[in-house]
């Protein structure tokens, strides 16, 4: 190789660079890291970018010289110079990347290993999914369906599921994992940022799965402390109390129903306005219909719904007080 | 040396009579189809009346049993088991006749064929058909998803569409391509006047076609098409509507399909080299298919038996998955990522072939460190067994195992960073003429390296955790799959069209098909790893308002993808009978299928050829692959003409 042909390949691979270093860094890729556990994989990407963006620009530096300098002369029809290979090049290539995705391995595994890390006294909630909600179960045996969490402090959620997969995402929070019907899974967080961010649902979990989501509420820790030493009587969507209207918000019906007098507009299921057509359709008396529509929804099927699309799972998950207040709730208020 | 001269070709007299009744083909399928199908639901009925199990006809057995039932009947029809059922039968053993062999019209297209040429065409045009087929279904959810809310579908269709557009595009699309380009060139590369089995090869393609339909048909189930995603994850997966059970089935014939072809690729390239053609002298698409083979040959059977197992769980009311019962929910995904993710490499591997021969006939130069790239493939056939459960990062599976598998998986990166090296360095100093194929090839380099780079991501643990199942994972899967598989497809069915045809496909139109796609995949994919990491998961019909801008210019680019594929089909339909006649030669390559004629005579070679050197010795002088005897087409002239 010449020294102008160095130089051209050494240009190439500066304005590969800069412009992958641009696209890398102009664009706000990643959401603001609001736990230690997020700034830990933020800073394990970071790691990662700036090997990819050294090798995306040699290889493309070397692929581009190519493209522009060794084009065929029209009429040329002679070969190339007879290269087999080169020993020292093909180490090179070998051990470079070895030593580089060694590297990449080592700093991930530690940031899982930190990432893993509850500390002696960490905050435990249970997250119980089912199709399509979430539940948040704190120590003091009180339910939610939005999670509260303190600033600063090591929270460990252990996961459960009770239909199909579903799985736990903030993006802001960089942890994720899915709710496995018969185990627990785990994950920490660390809370750095107060301020509200929603929960995703990222495992196919059937025809709602676009609507599975909740919030996470992160507050400073004073906050924290007396919203959870009052709790159970000022938040209306507990799911412990009995009220029509909160077991409705609690259990998620609205995320598939559209009822008026809730505020919900799901479109996965029918309208619950119409709950009187229904039951004269069915034949049935109104309250004796909405109940047996929640415990066992395939006895009648609106018209346009398939069966097991509603889950079976709300004749246990529903206490006979809450199902008694769910049925007069919805018979008082569908039109 | 054997002489392999035939008696060639003629075609069998057609049956007249009842005759067309019972002599293989399509009119005996039309009795032969119902007659075995309903003979399978009636069992299922006769069984469930004698164990006085109500109601007597359920749509779970039923369609288990008809998907196996049905497809039967065909292949009984077709005749792809007259052969063995009268050698079974202990009756007097036919002499081969070899008049399943070749083509002389388009109706031996469409029947049992032992030619692997025919064959080859045969799968080639039939991914192509279900390329059109999936890939429409994507622009479908495209223009649902070019706006939040919904607009055309609802959850159920949506789910089916994304389901059906991802299974069809991996087993009816990308893994039979390869089979297909396999199938017409590994027999002349190594020398060969057929594939060692040619009525199992015939066979494992009509196996596809069936996969092909059940899929298709499983949308128009009642109660509903698969909607579990191609991941089909249990436990949701069984209890879907009725569809699901035609995946289930579905995905065993074209397992089926492939292990009876990757056998065929093994033994034939085992044992079928002509004289002097070692190991080492093997061209490196030959090397890439005997990987495959055997990655497939040992991977597919767990695909298998996941589908089983949940259907089982289904039908039979096992408890393999369901944790109710007992079973392991992981077990599942374990299972199938056993299988899915060698399939990565079987979807792969064959393509860095394809491109290895490309890139060295276009520069005009060797292969750079050719035993390095045969080695690399093994490499990446053995560590890719050791890597499956990078899938499942976030799974909730023992979390000690995530680090193993995230060092196996980005030792990959080091084979892999192999191959792209060395195909740079075969470029390098060369005389490229950048045509269709190669433009094909350079175009695979550059978006593999991408989805290559976030590849290396998604293995490192801390890094896959934010991302996985984000729409991040759609962006490196098409970067892998499309950028990857599917140019290389592209590459080889351009490079080789003219030894198919005999005429060339217009340059023009191959050079616009190529920038149109380029262009339009990296605009349709590339914002999506922004979507990803900003928070949208995949697998929804409806998101977030504020990703509303670069969902829909990734619909507005997917569209320039459906036009260059329309491009294309044109282009290769229009040349087939129009285009320029060439000769035997065009590229002027050294590799053995070059040396006979365009399309090449039915039994290949007139006489067994010698194989004295590599395959891609362009500028040694003197320098030949191959001597063949002298009724062969023009010898390759090396060093030029």
């Amino acid at each position: 190789m010449t020294r102008g042909s160095i130089f051209k390949l050494f240009a190439y691979a500066v304005v590969a660079g800069a412009i992958t270093t641009a696209v890398a860094v102009f664009i706000p890729w990643l959401p603001t890291a609001a736990t230690r556990q997020a700034d830990r994989m933020w800073f394990s990407i970071w790691f990662a970018e700036i090997i990819a963006i050294v090798v995306f620009a040699v290889v493309a530096a070397a692929l581009i010289y190519c493209v522009v300098e060794f084009r065929v002369k029209p009429g040329d029809t002679s070969d190339g110079p007879p290269t087999h290979g080169h020993t020292m090049l093909e180490i090179i290539w070998t051990a470079i990347p070895t030593v580089i995705v060694i590297a990449i391995t080592i700093v991930a595994a530690i940031v899982i290993h930190d990432n893993g890390k509850a500390g002696t006294n960490p905050l435990v909630i249970k997250v119980v999914t089912q199709q399509f909600t979430y539940q948040f179960e704190y120590p003091n045996g009180k339910t939610f369906n939005i999670l509260r969490l303190p600033k600063d402090r090591n929270v460990k959620l252990d996961l459960s599921s009770k239909d199909v997969i579903h799985s736990f995402w903030v993006p802001a929070f960089g942890q994720k994992t899915d709710a496995v019907p018969g185990i627990t899974t785990s994950i920490v967080i660390t809370p750095t940022r107060t301020g509200y961010y929603p929960i995703i649902c990222t495992q196919l979990c059937g025809l709602g799965h676009a609507l599975m989501r909740s919030e996470a509420i992160v507050l400073e820790s004073t906050e924290y402390d007396s919203w959870y030493a009052s709790a159970g009587e000022a938040p209306a969507a507990a799911a412990g109390g009995t009220d029509g209207k909160s077991v409705y918000t609690a259990a998620g019906c609205g995320a598939c129903h559209v009822f008026t007098a809730g505020g919900s507009a799901g479109t996965i299921g029918s309208s619950l306005d119409n709950l009187s057509v229904d039951a004269a359709k069915a034949g049935e008396e109104l309250n004796d219909f909405i109940r047996s529509s929640i415990t066992d929804p395939d006895t009648f099927l609106a018209p346009g719904y398939a069966k097991g699309v509603m889950p079976s799972t709300y004749k246990s998950s529903i206490s006979g007080a809450q199902l008694d207040s769910l049925v007069q709730y919805l018979a008082e208020n569908t039109k | 040396m054997t002489s392999v001269t035939h008696d060639h070709h003629h075609a069998p007299a057609s049956p007249s009579g009842l005759r067309k009744l019972t002599a293989p083909g399509w009119y005996r399928v039309l009795w032969t189809t119902p007659l075995v199908g309903f003979i399978g639901l009636g069992i299922v009925g006769l069984i469930r009346w004698a164990a006085d199990w109500d109601p007597i006809w359920k749509s779970g057995p039923l369609a288990t049993v008809g998907t196996v039932s049905f497809p039967m009947g065909l292949l009984i029809g077709l005749g792809g088991f007259d052969f063995w059922t009268y050698y079974a039968s202990g009756k007097r053993t036919r002499p081969d006749s070899h008049d399943g062999h070749g083509a002389t019209s388009w109706r031996d297209y469409f029947r049992i064929n032992t030619d692997h040429k025919v064959i080859g065409i045969q799968y080639t045009v039939t991914t192509m058909l279900f390329f059109v087929i999936s890939g429409f279904m994507a622009l479908l959810f495209r223009a649902e998803l070019a706006q939040s809310g919904d607009q055309y579908f609802n959850p159920q269709t949506f789910n089916v569409l994304v389901t059906e557009h991802a299974i069809l595009m991996i087993l009816l699309v990308i893994i039979p391509a390869f089979a297909g380009l396999g199938n017409i060139v590994i027999p002349l590369m190594i020398g060969a006047a057929d594939m060692a089995f040619p009525k199992l090869n015939a066979l494992s393609y009509w196996l596809l076609p069936i996969a092909g339909v059940t899929f298709i048909a499983g949308m128009f189930a009642p109660g509903g098409g698969p909607s579990a995603g191609w991941t089909c994850y249990a436990p949701l997966c069984a209890h879907q509507p009725m569809g699901n059970i035609f995946f289930n089935m579905a995905v065993q014939w074209g397992g089926a399909s492939s292990i009876m072809t990757a056998l065929n690729f093994l033994v034939t390239i085992i044992t079928m080299r002509a004289p002097g053609m070692t190991f080492w002298r093997m061209p490196l698409l030959v090397w890439a298919n005997f990987s495959t083979s055997l990655l497939v040959v040992l991977a597919t059977p767990f695909i298998a038996g996941s589908q089983f197992f949940v259907l089982f769980d289904r039908v039979m009311h096992t408890n393999f998955f369901e944790a109710a019962g007992g079973g392991y929910v992981l077990g599942y995904q374990h299972i199938f990522w056993f299988y899915s993710h060698p399939a990565v490499y079987i979807m792969l591997l064959p393509g860095f072939g394809i491109i290895s021969e490309v890139i060295a006939v276009m520069s005009r130069k060797p292969i750079f460190g050719y035993r390095l790239m045969a080695l690399s493939l093994l490499a990446i056939l053995v560590l890719g067994f050791s890597v499956w459960a990078h899938h499942m990062y976030v799974a909730g599976m023992a979390g000690w195992l995530r680090v193993p598998m995230m060092a196996s998986t980005l030792l990959i990166a080091v084979p892999t960073g192999i191959k792209i090296f060395s195909w740079i360095a075969t470029m390098w100093n060369g005389k490229i003429n950048f045509n269709t194929p190669m433009l094909w090839a350079t175009g695979f380099i550059a978006t593999f390296v991408i989805g290559g780079l976030s590849g290396v991501w998604l293995g490192a643990v801390s890094i896959d955790i934010p991302v996985s199942s984000t729409y991040f994972i759609v962006a490196h899967i098409h970067y892998v799959l499309f950028g990857g598989s599917v140019f290389t497809i592209f590459t080889g069915i351009y490079y080789w069209y003219p030894k198919v045809t005999g005429r060339m496909y217009n340059e023009k139109l191959g050079k616009l098909h190529f920038w149109m796609t380029f262009i339009g995949f990296n605009a349709t994919f590339f914002p999506m790893h922004y979507l990803g990491t900003q928070g949208m998961p995949r697998r929804v019909a409806d998101y977030a308002p504020r990703f509303q801008e670069l969902n829909a210019f990734a619909s507005i680019a997917s569209y320039l993808l459906g036009a260059s594929t329309a491009l294309f089909l044109f282009n290769m339909i229009w040349s087939w009978t129009k285009g320029e006649v060439v000769g035997s030669n065009p590229w002027r390559a050294m590799t053995l299928e070059w040396q006979v004629s365009s399309p090449p005579p039915t039994f290949n070679f007139d006489e067994v050829p010698q194989i004295v050197g590599g395959p891609y010795e362009f500028g040694v002088p003197g320098a030949r692959h191959a001597i063949l005897g002298s009724a062969q087409a023009e010898p390759v002239a090396t060093g030029g003409h």
